[in-house]
């Protein structure tokens, strides 16, 4: 059986008890998804699942406490789940995981960058390949070329927390080393020429907070810190040092925490390459502690907590 | 706002390197700020007059003094404004003097300082709310750990004041230290004579509850409302049940037990009383040398005691004490001798300490008071004394004095003089230290009327020659080496913290320096204050001192539990974390990083849960401001808010310096 | 001393009540001479230095930021600097990434007691960042090139 008859097979089992299951159905041209909330019996033939399913659904969830939901999650997506469980945030007993071994998810921009999409007239997915048909004919794009840069170097293709797994357990595949090397990249660079990276990237930000909106670990919402005036951290202004500071408060209020699904840097508007901010993070926190976010729910996130004597912190140096 | 601005001189402290009247004149130029003035001593009664009167004609809201550390007169400046009717809370100081005036000699710079650090203070001020403090009751019990003549000075004290007393002692008979001297400076008056009486005094009162052989398990709570858990360690004796007859002593088999309360210089039966007048008088099995222990089998003093009050199968008991105030007492240690190499110390048998030397003069020693070297058990003829040893040496990382050493080596070898009359006695001493009353005429006594050998110089070597021991040395007077053969050698090792001291802090919170001393709030104002709220130092726990300075501070921590404890309730803090539930989200990563358990889940009439502040434990240390993403919880007086604004005017300040 | 000849930079520091600001009271008291560069801002714990508090320091022009706690073991809350220890390390890495030179932010513990290492954290601090000279700040003049 396919994974999405599957899906659907598990979700016609589990619904009634449900107030209802978050997956993704066709969005309003055929390169988008949408999320898609499964109320009735009548719903599960929308629902969709191919490498267009980008949405990580657990940015919900701690919205839901206290409902019972049933939730798709792909092996990136299912780390969100783990982290909000360890934090507290959700519950375990009130929530169903319908599992999907993933091989991978499309990063629109990578695609759009290589074609004009406003004309497509229609988009095929093969097992290696995406198909875009457009006026000027045929474009056959590898699906390697096009998946989302978690997806190359992905350690967690199987949700690691579910109730249902629709298909089998899939091992990882990909290398490791590629993970932080858009990180690298920036390193490299004189210490000046990082601040002027960053300025004229952060400069286009407009402060739409849709990287915080998306963030399934951006739990303050609505009272968010970077728009309140008690505390009062970021102004009006529209200066870039402003547009600075919101994005390190979002990624040091991630920290430890960040389990990398990419939905900050998806959501922007203006395309600034955010994700890789935290990514810098969660390279210094694994290599400090150890730790990755969204693995086990028995961890504390290392922010947290503490030993008396710190193996890799050397501050008495100074 | 309404806000003034008060700058102090400080005499010439502040004013002589910061333009005082310049910084109060920038000052008027802040926002907020509608009236500010200098002036000479802002501290004195007429400086704080000043401001009374200010808050009245200028119809201030807040207040900021531009004067010292506010360590130093936070809580003077907070009455004064609370005198002319301002809320207390509604006020900051800008630290002028430390932080500025007395660090840099550029004038122009450490005014342009100045002014700075008034702007933040004033930015902060702005910021600021009333606060009000809340009350809650008082246990009026005090715990008093250690039960040296400065614990049991405490312990009197508090206890005459009609207090509940609970005193702690580690070993098994009160008395600590004083208790093994044979005599004391400067009127070599017998040192268990004068102690025993008050040691029966403690053991006594009904108002003292005695806990010997016990140590501090833990301690959880807050002034006014401590729980201490005392471990009662076995003593495999039934105290209930023994005299301290001492039959048990008589035929104890095993007679090689270390013998504490004689310093090793004698050996002691595996179970014993540890000294003829020890308070509680019981008896107490050494389970490190008892045979029933080492070898299973033995069980003699089960078999004489006629109370049967011996229990080798007692086992440590933890007892849960209830109290307002702690006076800790835990006294000093000695440096192990063997760190002493140059001096032989451990390897050569007559090479001893001076508390050792103390226990052979005494009376109820070992030797009942005859003075016999350790080697061949003769009387020495020539005994030398090297002070400083370990003390005062920066290469054994111990720069400070021991304080007592001097007057005792003066003390010992007046009564070598006594014990032997045809005795020659050496001191080779850095400097001598005699700063009490009636004590540099003892040192003049031990020199003049004693003969005693005055020899300014650091001892290089001991080493044996013979029978005897050699100590060569310079003498910095004359310049000369010098070499003197002897009998004996007595070292004043340095005083230590006492052992396990950075442990009991820890449990206790109180800050300590880096010799394990604990350290008093104000060096000089608050020397038996700590800066844990409750708990309050006295003897040589808190530094060296000797027997008159550790009885008056265990009266003077008597003295603040006393005051603490006249009221029947406490104000608590109200700079505190504070939750505004509207913005909670309910994360609780406070309640799980508090250090202090003083946040609680609280289920809203809404159902949502945030958390709650419990106000008494909350210590305001504000981690959980610092931890909370969406700044619900606010630490109140140093909220997020307060601290932005402090940056946001200095740097504000910094930009128009800059641009001119 | 940088300071003391006329080329103050903008530094900002954040001690804690009980060991740190008491060790500059201590350096004060002292009279052990000090650059003028540096501002305190007195927080009762490293624990409360909200690593924010740092960012926005320099995103408001700071050329340095200094911040000082209790000895580990030694905190007066018993855990707080523990707290800020990790904090205060992540964010030390990762300054540099978004451009702000190492060096302009270090963490330190100095007691209360410890007058002249309070002296000597602030000579040394002092001279490290005039060694890095004034910050450019995001927003701030031309920045030159770039990976594009």
């Amino acid at each position: 059986m396919a994974i999405l008859d599957k899906l659907k097979d598990g979700v016609q089992r589990e619904l009634e008890g449900l107030e209802f299951v978050i997956g993704w159905e066709q969005g309003y041209d055929p390169l988008h998804a949408s999320p898609l909330f499964i109320r009735t019996p009548g719903d599960i033939d929308r629902l969709i699942w191919n490498p267009l399913c980008v949405h990580n659904l657990a940015s919900y969830l701690p919205s839901l406490k206290g409902r019972r939901v049933g939730i798709l999650l792909k092996g990136c997506d299912s780390r969100s789940v783990i982290q909000l469980l360890q934090e507290g945030l959700i519950k375990r007993e009130e929530i169903v995981i319908f599992g999907i071994p993933c091989r991978g998810v499309v990063d629109l921009s990578k695609i759009k960058s290589r074609i004009d999409t406003s004309q497509m007239r229609a988009v095929s997915l093969m097992d290696d390949a995406v198909v875009i048909e457009i006026p000027q004919g045929r474009e056959e794009i590898p699906l390697d070329d096009v998946l989302a840069t978690k997806c190359l170097s992905c350690q967690y293709p199987t949700p690691l927390i579910y109730d249902h797994l629709a298909g089998e357990v899939l091992p990882p595949q990909r290398p490791t080393e590629v993970l932080y090397k858009e990180v690298e990249v920036i390193e490299e660079l004189d210490v000046q020429d990082r601040l002027a990276h960053w300025e004229r990237e952060l400069d286009r930000c407009i402060r739409c907070y849709a990287c915080r909106n998306a963030c399934p670990l951006c739990v303050c919402q609505d009272y968010c810190a970077a728009e309140s005036r008690n505390p009062r951290w970021l102004s009006q202004r529209a200066g870039v040092s402003e547009k600075v500071m919101w994005h390190i408060m979002h990624a040091l209020h991630l920290a430890g925490r960040c389990t990398d699904c990419g939905e900050c840097e998806r959501a922007c508007p203006m395309d600034i390459p955010i994700q890789r901010i935290r990514r810098k993070i969660n390279k210094e926190i694994k290599e400090l502690f150890g730790y990755e976010a969204g693995v086990n729910p028995e961890d504390t996130p290392p922010l947290y907590t503490f030993k008396v004597e710190e193996p890799t912190i050397q501050e008495r140096e100074w | 706002m309404r806000i003034g601005v008060f700058v102090c001189h400080c005499g010439t402290n502040i004013d002589g390197t910061v333009d005082s009247h310049q910084v109060a004149e920038e000052a008027k130029k802040f926002p907020h700020v509608v009236y500010a003035t200098d002036y000479l001593y802002t501290c004195s009664e007429p400086g704080q007059q000043e401001i009374q009167q200010a808050v009245g004609e200028h119809d201030l809201d807040g207040v900021v003094v531009a004067a010292c550390s506010p360590r130093m007169h936070e809580n003077t400046f907070r009455r004064t404004i609370e005198r002319a009717g301002l809320n207390r809370y509604m006020f900051e100081m800008a630290n002028i003097r430390e932080h500025c005036s007395w660090i840099g000699e550029d004038r122009e710079a450490n005014t342009h300082k100045a002014i700075e650090l008034v702007r933040m203070a004033v930015a902060k001020v702005a910021n600021h709310v009333h606060l009000h403090p809340s009350y809650f009751e008082v246990n009026k019990r005090v715990l008093v750990i250690g039960a040296g003549v400065a614990g049991m000075q405490a312990a009197l004290d508090c206890a005459d004041g009609g207090l509940d007393v609970v005193l702690v002692e580690k070993k098994s008979s009160i008395g600590g230290r004083m208790a093994q001297l044979d005599k004391t400076f400067p009127t070599v008056d017998c040192s268990i004579c004068i102690l025993g009486p008050k040691m029966v005094d403690v053991g006594q009162h009904e108002k003292i509850k005695l806990c010997t052989y016990s140590e501090i398990e833990d301690i959880s709570g807050y002034v006014g409302n401590y729980t201490v858990n005392i471990r009662r360690k076995a003593t495999y004796v039934d105290w209930g049940k023994c005299t301290g007859c001492g039959l048990c002593m008589e035929k104890c088999p095993s007679k090689k037990a270390y013998d504490y309360h004689n310093e090793g210089i004698a050996d002691t039966t595996a179970i014993n009383i540890s000294f003829p007048q020890a308070i509680p008088k019981k008896a107490t099995i050494d389970p490190e040398y008892c045979r029933q222990f080492t070898k299973g089998k033995c069980g003699v003093c089960a078999k004489v005691c006629p109370l049967g009050a011996i229990d080798y199968e007692m086992e440590d008991e933890i007892v849960a004490e209830e109290v307002g105030a702690i006076i800790v007492a835990t006294g000093y240690g000695l440096l192990n001798m063997e760190e002493l190499g140059e001096y032989g110390a451990g390897r050569y048998p007559d090479v001893i300490t001076g508390i050792q030397y103390e226990r052979f003069l005494n009376a109820s020693g070992p030797t009942q008071g005859h003075v016999v070297r350790p080697s061949d058990g003769e009387e020495p003829k020539r005994v030398v004394f090297i002070s400083c040893a370990g003390s005062r040496d920066a290469s054994l990382d111990r720069p400070y004095c021991s304080n007592f050493c001097c007057m005792y080596i003066a003390k010992q070898a007046i009564l070598t003089r006594d014990h032997i009359p045809d005795s020659e006695v050496y001191v080779f001493y850095m400097d001598t230290r005699s700063p009490s009353k009636g004590y540099e005429e003892f040192i003049r006594r031990a020199q003049e009327e004693y003969g005693v050998q005055y020899v300014r110089g650091r001892v290089s070597r001991i080493y044996p020659k013979g029978k005897r021991m050699v100590v060569r040395g310079a003498d910095t007077l004359l310049g000369t080496q010098v070499e003197v053969e002897t009998d004996l050698v007595v070292l004043a090792t340095a005083a230590t913290c006492a052992p396990e001291a950075e442990e009991l802090a820890e449990k206790l919170r109180i800050s300590y320096d880096e010799y394990g001393f604990y350290m008093e709030s104000h060096p000089k104002l608050r020397p038996v204050e700590t800066n844990t709220s409750g708990v309050f130092l006295a003897g040589a726990c808190q530094g060296p001192k000797d027997i008159p300075a550790a009885v008056g501070q265990g009266s003077a921590a008597a003295s603040k539990v006393l005051s603490l404890f006249s009221k029947d309730q406490l104000e608590s803090d109200p700079q505190i974390a504070q939750v505004m539930e509207l913005r909670c989200v309910g994360c609780l990563k406070c309640a799980d990083t508090c250090p202090f358990q003083a946040i609680e889940e609280k289920e809203l009439p809404d159902g949502r849960v945030v958390g709650h502040v419990i106000e008494t434990v909350c210590q305001g240390c504000g981690l959980c401001t610092s931890i909370c993403p969406s700044g619900a919880i606010q630490l109140q007086q140093c909220t997020d808010n307060q601290l932005i604004a402090e940056v946001e005017a200095l740097c504000q300040a910094w930009r128009e310096r800059s641009s001119g | 001393m940088p300071g003391m000849e006329g080329t103050e930079l903008r530094i900002i520091g954040f001690l804690c009540n009980w060991c740190s600001y008491g060790g500059a009271d201590t350096a004060g008291v002292s009279r052990f001479k000090q650059p003028t560069d540096l501002r305190i801002i007195r927080v009762p714990c490293s624990g409360r230095v909200d690593p924010l508090l740092v960012v926005k320091a320099f995103m408001e022009g700071a050329d340095g930021v200094l911040v000082s706690g209790c000895h580990p073991r030694d905190c007066h809350y018993s855990e707080g600097n523990f707290y800020a220890r990790r904090r205060l390390e992540v964010l030390k890495r990762f300054l540099p990434f978004m451009g702000i030179e190492p060096g302009r932010f270090e963490y330190t513990w100095v007691s209360a007691s410890e007058g002249a290492r309070w002296q000597k954290v602030v000579t040394d601090f002092t001279d490290q960042v005039h060694a890095l000279g004034p910050r450019r700040n995001f927003g701030e003049g031309n920045g030159g090139g770039d990976i594009r």
